[in-house]
């Protein structure tokens, strides 16, 4: 069975063909599946996290995945990143340091996955000059996301994470993609209400909702998010089961996608030419908290 | 007078990266037993270099289902944040507070994005 892959960006059209890829072969079972890339002539890197998501999917029912017929350009930033070691090509060394490694972790991996984002963008010399605010931001909200996809998404299957510094753009991309129950059945399961999967993630995303329950308190980790890209003009784009969903310039929009991804993927874009030093209008004090 | 215990999420965690939702029930639970055991706490921050509202929602947020607002404003201190750390666990406070006082806000919350009435 062959699927013919196009162009990858991060927008809902490379999300429409990466579903179109799990719609197709979601209920196939031991069998052999290529995704033939001879079309495909671009790939946003950081959209490896969905892709190796779905990949990692129909890989866990027992079929055998291969990717054939990529372009040199886009099987060189593949390698870059180490997502095609995954599919048995050898490890390239990223000479320009624009990649964020894609990488899956299991849930427990809170620590790995932060000495992962310490070592692999932090202290990097390669990546882009930022203030030690605006680092410091970035760091915090791909944990954000992470610990969202940990506490939210009762994935079994794992979390998978890439992202790629786009020099001529001034943006840095990253996206955690699951593979569990997403927004919208979440928001179901623990409030009861019955949302559009669009509809869900917005839901999530506003004020005080929240889909936790018992003894500790949540519902912060997306609109810090919100607040942080809202403040430095980058974008968060979240697309879970059937809906899309994201927020630029201030701006938000959401809508269905034709078929669902089988679970959350969060992307965080930030705009690298911000030179805010994000300090606070109002001077907080430690006695102030309580 | 009880004595004023120091805790240190940085020696509790054992790194200074307190992102991760089970590193802060580790430091919650520290916290607990000493206020438990009546003894005034300050956390300090020192040497920790990223916070998560999921850690701190764990860590001091959760104390607001176990304290109540008067005995943590009374005995529980925090040092060594930088401004915008201060910023978000003044979020996570008052979310916590919010989150344990007001039970019927989840359906507030659900009316209103329903638009319908509490039928």
């Amino acid at each position: 069975m062959k699927y013919p892959l196009t162009d990858i960006r991060h927008n809902p059209t490379g999300f429409e063909t990466l579903i179109g890829l799990y719609a197709k072969y979601a209920s196939s079972k031991f069998t052999k599946i290529e995704v033939d890339m001879g079309h495909t002539t671009w790939f946003d890197a950081d959209m490896c996290a969905p892709f190796g998501a779905i990949l990692y999917c129909l890989g866990a029912q027992g079929n055998r995945i291969s990717l054939t017929q990529i372009r040199p350009d886009v099987e060189r930033i593949l390698t870059k990143n180490g997502f095609l070691t995954h599919y048995g090509r050898a490890a390239l060394r990223d000479t320009y340091g624009t990649t964020i490694p894609y990488q899956r972790f299991d849930v427990k991996d809170d620590r790995y996955f932060a000495a992962y984002v310490e070592n692999k963008f932090v202290r990097r010399m390669e990546m882009p000059k930022m203030s030690a605010a605006l680092t410091k931001r970035f760091r915090e909200s791909v944990f954000e996301i992470f610990s969202n996809a940990v506490l939210h998404s009762q994935t079994t299957l794992g979390i998978f994470s890439c992202g790629q510094f786009f020099p001529k753009r001034n943006t840095l991309d990253f996206s955690v993609a699951d593979l569990g129950i997403g927004i919208r059945r979440n928001v179901k399961e623990h409030t009861g209400l019955v949302l559009s999967p669009d509809e869900a993630i917005d839901w999530a995303t506003q004020g005080r909702n929240t889909t936790k329950r018992g003894p500790i308190p949540g519902g912060l980790g997306l609109k810090l998010l919100s607040d942080f890209v809202s403040k430095n003009g980058g974008r968060i784009q979240i697309v879970s089961d059937a809906g899309y969903w994201t927020l630029e310039k201030g701006k938000v929009d959401h809508f269905p996608l034709s078929a669902e991804f089988p679970g959350t993927v969060v992307t965080v874009e930030i705009n690298t030419a911000d030179k805010q030093s994000y300090s606070l209008s109002s001077e907080l004090t430690e006695s102030d908290i309580f | 007078m009880s004595k004023e215990l120091t805790i240190s999420p940085f020696e509790v965690v054992g790194s200074p990266l307190c992102v991760a939702s089970d590193d802060g029930q580790k430091v919650f639970e520290r916290i607990q037993a000493a206020l438990d055991a009546g003894h005034p706490v300050t956390v300090s921050f020192k040497n920790v270099t990223s916070l998560t509202s999921a850690f701190l929602n764990a860590a001091i947020g959760q104390l607001y289902g176990r304290f109540s607002e008067k005995d943590i404003k009374a005995k529980l201190k925090v040092a060594h944040l930088a401004q915008e750390d201060l910023a978000l666990l003044k979020r996570v406070v008052d979310t916590a507070k919010a989150y344990f006082k007001d039970p019927d806000r989840f359906r507030q919350a659900e009316r209103a994005v329903l638009g319908g009435s509490d039928a």
